[in-house]
């Protein structure tokens, strides 16, 4: 039986990895759950802003909260772009995800022709820092992403319950007709919002670029476990992205430390499984 | 009397004339650039997906060595041209693109893909064919079960015993020498198969291994394992890893302030870990290194060098040369040899030749009369040492000054 | 000769013998492979339709299925011997039961729809490419095949996968034919649109459901089973890549998921991108330029090929022929004896939800051949006693019968093919089907089983009958409110109810409709039919009712003739505040 400072260490490294798949699902869970269009290229687009801050700490010391600065704004005027061509085109649920699948493998040509598909890591010193809680190690860069995204995650979901805009968003996914017999102006609300979609995104790919060694193929290593984050935490929730994401995390870094590690998907998913069939409300 | 001596005079002119006319007449033949129609000779690699990284080395490493075999003599005179096309990193779509290659394209010879599943795939189709069929990346020499396929890389027909050894031999002259072993590794097939022989070998040479775990390959999250090597402390780390495995395992590591004592690392990208700040004096697998004994070895300094240029111009963040790009290098090195040596393009007649003759690569002298045509293990053992790789092991093969470092 | 009908069929028989004999023209093997690769997702994208394009259960798990058969063919032929023909039946079952498995605990729950039915397909691939990977079925080292003998059906082992592979393609389009056909197929996309309208027209759900996806398993199954043999060196992550859930839907997408054919034009298209920038020099800008080109073609064609084909066959038929027109039933006004017998008979009907009891013991008869009327205020229970009795909500406690027969806990399916049919108050047709195909399935799984041809007149009369003469391939986005009510109201009949059950037909009708909706309902009573109406609309109660019911708070409140009822100062006091125009 493993001692408890491994589980408690385990657990810890669990759900801080989650928080990164909590941020990466939270642009799809929204785009997803309200716009009705799954967007697939949210992994392209992370992985090109985490491109993009690499290239400018590399090569130009731009410092990655700079550069955030720039590619967030930058992914949120892509996100826009992209509800600009669904808009026009009335692109349906299912349809969408062949157009963003196709726009993730553009985006992810588009990298492997400039950066090549060979690994590429931006070494900072604070990359692996940790700090010491009792007989715990918590690594900072991942404590910080789950901070921020913590943040997002509860600032985007109050945004949603609170404001006129969040309710209008929330109506208009649920009945775009009448809600726009209400004045809800469902255009602009959704051109909002698929951009700040891709701008979650930036921000997550900044963070990838500190703690992950980047290759274009990683684009895809996220697809599977991402999707069963947004859909356990319940499309348009961010606070459910972020939880689900922990979640997951936690229990596949639990059964890493108590199993083979190679039996940890089995685990978390059976899990999974059997959360689905009891009772999912409560999720 | 004086005709006699004058004919004899004519003749000894006459003989000379011919005599130096032929030795011009020869050496003109011999330094003329290779001519005529090119020598086909097809191959795939993974230009695209989740084994392009590696790709692109063996790319250059091809355009290198054709380059070269062509300001020779090319292939029987004839210049020799690269058909190559992108498998997609999937075995199925190699496996239909060698077949393209030989029955539609008709090459005259194939060259092997990247990676154990697309290189057995491509050996199914060369068998049917009866082409040879030279690959430098399969782990596992007990799968190539076709006696016209050649191994460039010198694992020898056992790697699971023979290099675990060298492991052991190495740990061994350590100050301390290591008494306990984790291993770690990925449940990728060749990357599995050495480690279970390490784990079999060590038992055998008195090394206890307190902990054995196997992980999936797309493993993102190394938090739980590294607590559990922590935990385990032993003298030795061995990480049956690939890619950006070593990576992820060593940070995780690092951040809960561990260091191993001793890790090694069997087929990890070498330029993200030299460069880590983690692999200081990590170990790794390796059959070849750009450092004295081996580039005193013919061509190598101008193979290094051109690799340098080429990966720059690329883009490459990695320019130096390492094993996989010397694998493929003698790949055409064994390639050229046979068709060369066989004097003919026949499939048949370059097996035959191939199997009863040494070729020297880069690697030294192979032979390929062992088990699955494999001949002597040459494989050896790097460190990182000033954030370069250096051949520490067998000591023989270091360069001059090189030590292994251990702690 | 139908120039429409036979042509295509002509020229499917022609491809079919063109690829069936391929091999023997001894092209070179490239081209066997390329083929083998296009049937391979032909038959794998098809399959995945079945369940997911056809009924809309959207599954991310065909791996599972796929990956499942793969490794039962490589592990039947190198672990334990068996010749690889026979492997291939079990490639297929392995999987089905899987699904049906499955299945029968997951169809059974309403609330996994949708994409948590995608999500649980999604871990039961993680699951089981994890265990194989962690057993003795792979354990981490692979499987290599080489030395397994391919059976010689042809002269070379490329042909025979091409045979194979062939074979499958040509079984799997037949199988996606046959069910888009048949009443399973109406069943299933009557599913895909509202899949408790289609229960409640006797649409038996979780057994077609069950169908479809054990169906679908046993073909990637299959495929997955040949497959084995192609590839030569198998591992888990080569196999349950999601490449092959994410390909598939793009595929069906492409081609249109609702059609048996547009997945395969889908996967052949697909497959050819795939294959045409293969060269070394231009892979990787090959990859974007199939992006760009599958990106236009999907914005140009939203719903997929088959659909944006059919439009414009559509608009470009010439007009077809008169049909010829249904005889419209007289309508008899007069009233016939109400029988004595009971018909419906509820007894202490109780249903909670949770803490919140809807009904609270409704003891209520119906008699044969009347027309009751169920008033009472808003949440009093009427349309919780309608969904009861049809069968879309269990009862808590009591008992429901109809004809003598115990109906409480039936499903709903299984009621209706009782004779109990009901509309509904906001109307749910089926959108993806015209009126006629609307009305045509109500009429195929109501109460009796009749022929095909049979019903379609049937359905015409219906239509006719309810006044949607014309409108018959009119989808029913392209209906008014009050034409959509009738085709409820058709639909309802055209299932030959013995009792029908009508939730606010006249709400959001003006007078003149009402009064025709009015006559209607007297004529359908004169059909033979029992019914029992809810309704706000004071009016037409007292019009139309020879008994009505009142509810209030869940329980019986009165009973009588309609002028008694609606004058008793006790039901006027629950209705306090709502008065209602007569």
């Amino acid at each position: 039986m493993p001692s408890a400072t491994l589980l408690g260490q385990a657990l810890i490294s669990g759900v801080l990895a989650g928080g990164l798949y909590g941020l990466l699902a939270m642009g799809l869970s929204l785009s997803w759950g309200l716009l009705r269009l799954v967007n697939l290229s949210h992994f392209a687009l992370a992985f090109l802003s985490a491109y993009i801050v690499y290239e400018l700490g590399t090569t130009y010391h731009v410092e990655p909260w700079w550069s955030a600065a720039m590619v967030v704004p930058l992914m949120f005027l892509i996100g826009a772009g992209q509800h600009w061509l669904f808009d026009r085109f009335k692109v349906n649920e299912l349809a969408s995800l062949l157009i963003t699948f196709s726009f993730a493998v553009i985006v992810e040509v588009a990298i492997q022709l400039y950066w090549t598909a060979d690994f590429r890591r931006y070494e900072t010193e604070y990359a692996t820092r940790s700090i010491k809680a009792g007989p715990f190690y918590i690594p900072v860069m991942e404590l910080v992403l789950c901070i921020v995204a913590g943040l997002i995650a509860w600032g985007t979901w109050l945004w949603l319950r609170r404001t006129y805009v969040g309710k209008a968003l929330r109506a208009a996914a649920e009945d775009a007709e009448i809600a726009a017999a209400y004045g809800v102006d469902h255009k602009k609300l959704a051109y909002l919002l698929s951009g700040i979609g891709a701008a979650y995104a930036g921000i997550a790919g900044t963070f990838i670029a500190l703690i992950a060694t980047l290759a274009p193929a990683q684009i895809w290593a996220y697809l599977g476990v991402v999707f069963a984050v947004v859909i356990i935490g319940r499309l348009g929730n961010p606070l459910g992205a972020l939880a689900a994401g922990m979640l997951i995390g936690a229990s596949e870094s639990i059964a890493m430390a108590v199993l083979s590690p190679a039996w940890a998907p089995v685990v978390s998913f059976s899990v999974l499984i059997v959360i689905l069939l009891w009772d999912p409300d409560w999720l | 009397m004086v005709d006699r001596r004058g004919a004899w005079r004519r003749r000894g002119v006459l003989a000379a004339m011919v005599g130096g006319t032929a030795t011009l007449a020869a050496s003109s033949i011999l330094r003329a650039a290779p001519s005529g129609k090119p020598v086909r000779v097809g191959g795939t690699l993974s230009l695209t997906g989740f084994l392009a990284q590696t790709a692109a080395i063996h790319k250059i490493a091809s355009e290198i060595m054709v380059e070269e075999i062509n300001g020779r003599n090319g292939f029987l005179g004839r210049p020799v041209e690269y058909v190559l096309l992108d498998d997609q990193s999937k075995p199925e779509v190699a496996r239909s693109l060698y077949e393209k290659l030989i029955t539609v394209d008709k090459v005259d010879l194939i060259q092997g893909p990247y990676a154990t599943a697309p290189i057995l795939a491509a050996m199914g189709v060369a068998q049917r064919y009866g082409k040879v069929m030279v690959q430098s990346s399969m782990g596992i020499p007990k799968l190539q079960t076709y006696d016209r396929a050649f191994p460039a890389t010198p694992f020898g027909p056992e790697p699971n015993v023979t290099y675990p050894n060298v492991i052991l031999d190495a740990m061994a002259k350590f100050p301390t020498p290591p008494k306990s072993m984790v291993i770690l590794t990925s449940k990728f097939p060749s990357a599995q198969f050495m480690a279970l022989g390490m784990k079999e070998q060590a038992g055998k040479r008195g090394v206890k291994v307190p902990l054995y775990l196997e992980y999936e390959s797309g493993t993102r999250d190394f938090g739980a394992i590294a607590a559990r090597v922590k935990e385990a402390n032993a003298d030795f780390l061995w990480v049956g890893s690939l890619g950006l495995e070593s990576n992820l395992l060593l940070e995780a590591l690092r951040k809960l302030d561990y260091t191993p004592k001793n890790s090694f690392h069997l087929y990890p990208a070498p330029g993200p870990l030299a460069l880590s700040p983690d692999g200081d004096k990590a170990l790794c697998s390796t059959f070849l290194e750009p450092d004295e004994p081996f580039m005193s070895r013919p061509g190598m300094k101008r193979i290094a060098q051109e690799f340098k240029e080429k990966a720059t111009k690329a883009n490459l963040p990695y320019t130096t040369i390492d094993a996989q790009a010397c694998g493929m290098v003698a790949e055409w090195q064994i390639l050229e040899a046979g068709v060369n040596g066989a004097g003919s393009l026949d499939d048949e007649k370059i097996a035959a030749w191939l199997k009863k003759s040494k070729v020297e690569t880069i690697y030294g002298s192979t032979r390929f009369d062992g088990p699955y045509n494999h001949g002597d293990a040459a494989q050896l053992i790097k460190q990182v040492q000033d954030k370069k790789w250096k051949v520490v092991w067998p000591p023989e093969f270091a360069a001059p000054g090189v030590k292994l470092i251990a702690s | 000769m139908n120039a429409a009908r036979d042509l295509p069929r002509l020229g499917a028989a022609i491809a079919i013998g063109v690829l069936a004999f391929l091999p023997m023209a001894r092209l070179p093997a490239f081209y066997d492979s390329f083929l083998y690769m296009v049937f391979f997702w032909v038959s794998l994208s098809t399959s995945w339709a079945l369940l997911s394009g056809f009924a809309g259960y959207f599954s991310l798990g065909h791996a599972a299925f796929f990956g499942t058969g793969l490794y039962a063919t490589a592990v039947l032929t190198t672990k334990f011997g068996w010749p690889f023909l026979p492997t291939l039946p079990v490639a297929a079952a392995i999987p089905a039961l899987l699904a049906v498995g499955i299945g029968a605990i997951v169809f059974r729950l309403r609330r996994l729809r949708g994409e948590l039915f995608a999500l649980l397909t999604l871990a039961v691939t993680f699951v089981i490419a994890t265990i194989i990977l962690n057993t003795p079925i792979d354990g981490g080292g692979g499987i290599f095949m080489s030395a397994v003998p391919l059976p010689a059906i042809t002269a070379t082992p490329n042909g025979t996968i091409y045979v194979l592979g062939f074979v499958l393609c040509v079984a799997t389009l037949a199988i996606a034919w046959w069910v888009a056909h048949s009443r399973l197929g109406m069943g299933l996309f009557a599913i895909h649109d509202d899949e408790d309208v289609a229960e409640a027209k006797g649409v038996p759900t979780l057994r077609y459901k069950l169908i479809a996806f054990a169906l679908s398993a046993a073909v990637a199954g299959a495929v997955g089973g040949v497959h084995a043999m192609y590839v030569g060196f198998i591992t888990v992550s080569g196999t349950f890549e999601l490449t092959v859930p994410l390909y598939v839907i793009l595929m069906s997408v492409l081609g249109g998921s609702r059609s048996w054919f547009g997945p395969a034009i889908g996967a052949t298209v697909i497959t050819a991108l795939l294959y045409a920038f293969i060269s070394g020099g231009e892979a990787m800008v090959g990859r974007a330029i199939v992006s760009v080109i599958l990106i236009s073609a999907i914005l140009w064609l939203p719903d997929g090929a088959v659909p944006a084909a059919r439009k414009w066959l559509a608009k470009h038929r010439r007009a077809s022929a008169k049909q010829h027109v249904a005889e419209v039933a007289p309508v008899v006004p007069s009233v016939p004896p109400v029988a004595d017998t009971v018909l419906l008979q509820a007894r202490g009907v109780t249903k909670r939800f949770g803490g919140l009891q809807a009904l609270g013991g409704v003891d209520l008869d119906v008699r044969e051949g009347e027309i009751l009327g169920l008033v009472g205020p808003n949440g009093s229970g009427k349309t919780t006693l309608i969904n009861v009795i049809s069968g879309f909500y269990p009862l808590t406690s009591g008992s429901v019968t109809v004809a003598g027969v115990e109906v409480g806990n039936l499903p709903a399916h299984e009621i209706a093919r009782r004779g109990v049919a009901r509309t509904y108050q906001i109307p749910r047709p089926f959108v993806n089907m015209t009126v006629l195909e609307n009305v045509v399935l109500a009429a195929t799984f109501g109460s009796l089983s009749r022929p095909a041809a049979e019903i379609r007149d049937e359905a015409r009369h219906w239509i006719a009958f309810t006044g949607l003469s014309g409108k018959e391939d009119v989808l029913p986005a392209g209906l008014n409110l009050h034409e959509r009510k009738f085709l409820e109201l058709a639909r309802a009949l055209a299932a030959k109810p013995r009792l029908l059950l009508l939730d606010e037909v006249l709400s959001g009708l003006n007078p003149a409709e009402v009064d025709n909706a009015i006559r209607l309902v007297r004529a359908i009573r004169a059909q033979g039919a029992t019914i029992v109406f809810v309704e706000h609309l004071m009016r037409a109660v007292v019009e139309l009712s020879d008994r009505v019911a009142v509810l209030n708070e869940g329980k019986l409140f009165a009973l009588g003739k309609p002028r008694e009822v609606m004058r008793d100062p006790r039901v006027v006091s629950i209705y306090l505040g709502k008065a209602y125009a007569a």
